[in-house]
């Protein structure tokens, strides 16, 4: 049988919850011994900035609410869910902006954005470094 | 004539939980020659501090003011790459080398 690994958070939706909830994906990744330090910085990176969309909605005057974070590693493969139950902003283009997805693309190997319901931001990472 | 090179220096991890902290921070005082970004105690960035960085370079350049950036993480420096910002920025692994080129600009 083959084995995997797990994490589920779930935090209110504000700024200050970005920072502890990576820390919380990074202690996972090296509790699994899986990881390299390299990639896991690199996934950190991009696990961040999905994290940061999420609990930036709470500065646009959106009713606050929940950011969950669902990680699963097995075999070759990390997938991290960020999901965010709040109404998805269609924010005009401003400069300095919109370079997180572009980073979160950069570094995953395979992405996806559903805004059906909310947002939800799915990344797909090898456990090496793409 | 304004003739001192001013240091602005942030550490720890820049995120978008410290975003008004690190727009408080970039700021010009108005009779620099230069500044310098030492960003070498910094562990952590994310998109929002890039934002910040390129708001500051664009105001300094309006000020004719130049700006060369010291950053010492290897998480940063990917960051700014896989932003597709490795030609935005004056950047360098050591405050000395960063101190020479920002005096080299400012005489320029």
């Amino acid at each position: 049988m083959k084995g995997h690994s797990e994490l589920r958070i779930n935090c209110r939706a504000r700024p200050e919850v970005a920072s502890p909830m990576r820390h919380a994906v990074a202690a996972f990744l090296a509790a699994t011994g899986q990881v390299d330090a390299e990639s896991s910085d690199d996934i950190l990176t991009a696990v961040g900035e999905a994290l940061a969309n999420a609990v930036e909605h709470a500065y646009e005057g959106v009713e606050e609410n929940e950011v969950e974070l669902f990680a699963r590693l097995e075999d070759d493969t990390l997938a991290v869910d960020v999901f965010d139950h709040g109404t998805f902003i269609e924010r005009a283009p401003r400069a300095g902006r919109g370079f997180g997805l572009k980073i979160v693309e950069a570094i995953a190997r395979d992405v996806s954005v559903n805004v059906d319901n909310g947002t939800h931001v799915r990344m797909i990472f090898n456990r090496q470094a793409k | 004539m304004s003739d001192s090179i001013a240091v602005i220096r942030l550490s720890g991890e820049l995120e978008i939980g410290r975003k008004a902290e690190v727009a408080a921070a970039l700021v010009l005082a108005g009779n620099e020659s230069g500044v310098l970004l030492d960003f070498s105690d910094v562990t952590y960035a994310d998109s929002t501090t890039l934002a910040e960085m390129l708001r500051f370079r664009d105001e300094a350049a309006k000020a004719g003011v130049p700006v060369v950036i010291v950053i010492g993480s290897k998480q940063f420096a990917r960051l700014i790459q896989y932003a597709g910002l490795g030609d935005a920025f004056h950047i360098f692994e050591n405050r000395g080398e960063a101190l020479t080129e920002l005096s080299r600009m400012a005489q320029a």
